[in-house]
């Protein structure tokens, strides 16, 4: 019995990994889930500004961290040709490349900005947390206004 | 035989006399003209922000004070043709600095040009319609104190038979009414009978909220059987989300629709995009009141095709 379940274990682990292997040649589902990771990270980082989830300094660098990774690498994830299929990405990305690049620099600006501010271990208390973050969520909507096409 | 051309001609001469009737550009009476106050151009602001002139109005892409610039420009593409939203700026040459408040109110309400011609409901005439007289009359007033900006916009590009603005008034006869579409909350809402109100008026007035929200007909006309259920970007590429409770922010709270139009966040903080961040930036400069209201109409509307 304790073999058929290490076996099963093994089988459901290895089958995650085919399934991120055939991920990880698909931009768009890469580009995707670091989105993913930012809305995460948004949604927590926004539920202690609201006071819904109670703020603590960890949580706090962990939401800034999220948002500064995903900022550093999601561009890299458009390449020509990506924008055909199952995507929200606007073709202005590809038509006005360099206006997205600078939303991009501009996104991963303020997120470095919010990693340097927040220390070793994160911002003190939650107004920390907000004049760190406010330029970074300053972000999402002009770039998804003028980089997103809702389907 | 010529008795049947003389009868072809007569019967021709009458359609098209009837036709003509028919298509007159129609304006206020003389009893909503007289109704027109004065006009508050503090509770005019409010309305300026609630009906999005500044989304068309300014230049695309303008932030701040320059927001208040409307000297036009944007262009809508769409299947009829190309509209570019004119000059409103207070310029008396480009703009309307010349119009009188008579000839505002009728732009507003009965979608007709100081000219007496027919204006195109890309300006949303349709849902202005249903503003009061009064909340139109502050809104000229606040508009006169905007600065004026000299240079007209380009001229619409439209195809046969869409140029001809006469056959725009057959168009008004089917859509333009200043009744409310939605009648009374769905059945079984709790939404407090003043805020619903409220917050009907603004949405189905000077929000015009169905004229992207709802689907339209063949002829461009919202197709009120399926009000705010989502539709077809009429300009650009994408899908408009349906706002019923059916629809896509059928899982929204009261406080969740409130919310994003005050911030810009879905409840699962993706933000706001496309044309709607204009529009949630002027729904962040209403009242929180008013955006209650939003919220309690848009959580008290009955599914589509029940209203």
């Amino acid at each position: 019995m304790r073999k058929l379940v290490l076996g099963m274990a093994l089988a459901a682990v290895t089958s995650l990994g085919v399934t991120s292997v055939i991920a990880a040649d698909d931009p768009i589902e890469i580009r995707k889930s670091i989105m993913q990771s930012v809305g995460a990270a948004a949604g927590l980082g926004g539920g202690m500004m609201k006071g819904e989830v109670a703020y603590t300094p960890a949580a706090g660098k962990a939401v800034i961290a999220a948002m500064d990774a995903s900022a550093h690498s999601f561009g890299s994830f458009f390449p020509a040709g990506s924008e055909a299929g199952d995507t929200t990405a606007s073709p202005k990305i590809w038509e006005d490349a360099a206006g997205f690049e600078a939303a991009l620099a501009k996104f991963s600006e303020t997120t470095g900005a919010a990693m340097a501010a927040s220390g070793k271990s994160g911002p003190a208390d939650v107004d920390a947390f907000k004049a760190a973050m406010g330029p970074v969520f300053g972000n999402c909507k002009s770039c998804h206004e003028a980089f997103r096409v809702k389907k | 035989m010529k008795k049947l051309v003389a009868i072809l001609v007569i019967v021709g001469l009458a359609g098209a006399a009837a036709g003509w009737i028919l298509t007159v550009p129609e304006t206020l009476s003389k009893t909503q003209i007289a109704d027109l106050p004065s006009g508050d151009p503090v509770n005019g602001e409010l309305l300026f922000w609630a009906g999005g002139c500044t989304s068309c109005h300014a230049a695309p892409g303008a932030t701040g004070d320059d927001k208040l610039l409307l000297g036009g420009g944007l262009k809508l593409e769409t299947p009829f043709g190309d509209f570019v939203a004119p000059n409103i700026s207070s310029d008396q040459e480009d703009g309307i600095g010349g119009w009188s408040k008579v000839d505002f109110a009728n732009a507003m309400l009965t979608g007709t040009s100081p000219q007496g011609s027919h204006l195109y409901p890309a300006f949303p005439y349709t849902s202005y319609a249903r503003m009061t007289l009064s909340d139109v009359a502050d809104l000229y007033a606040f508009m006169t104190f905007l600065p004026a900006v000299s240079g007209k916009a380009a001229a619409h590009e439209l195809g046969f038979p869409f140029n001809i603005r006469r056959g725009l008034g057959l168009w008004k006869l089917l859509n333009l009414s200043s009744e409310p579409v939605v009648s009374a909350p769905a059945a079984g809402s709790d939404a407090d009978p003043d805020l619903w109100q409220r917050g009907r008026y603004l949405v189905e007035g000077p929000g015009h909220c169905g004229e992207c929200h709802t689907p339209r007909d063949l002829m461009g006309g919202l197709d009120k059987s399926r009000w705010m259920s989502g539709a077809a970007a009429a300009s650009g590429e994408g899908r408009v989300p349906g706002l019923d409770p059916e629809s896509d922010i059928g899982s929204w709270s009261a406080a969740d629709i409130a919310y994003y139009l005050e911030s810009g966040f879905t409840p699962e903080y993706d933000s706001v995009g496309g044309e709607m961040v204009s529009v949630q930036e002027n729904m962040a400069r209403l009242p929180a009141g008013d955006r209650e209201a939003i919220a309690a109409y848009l959580q008290a509307l009955p599914a589509a095709d029940t209203n």
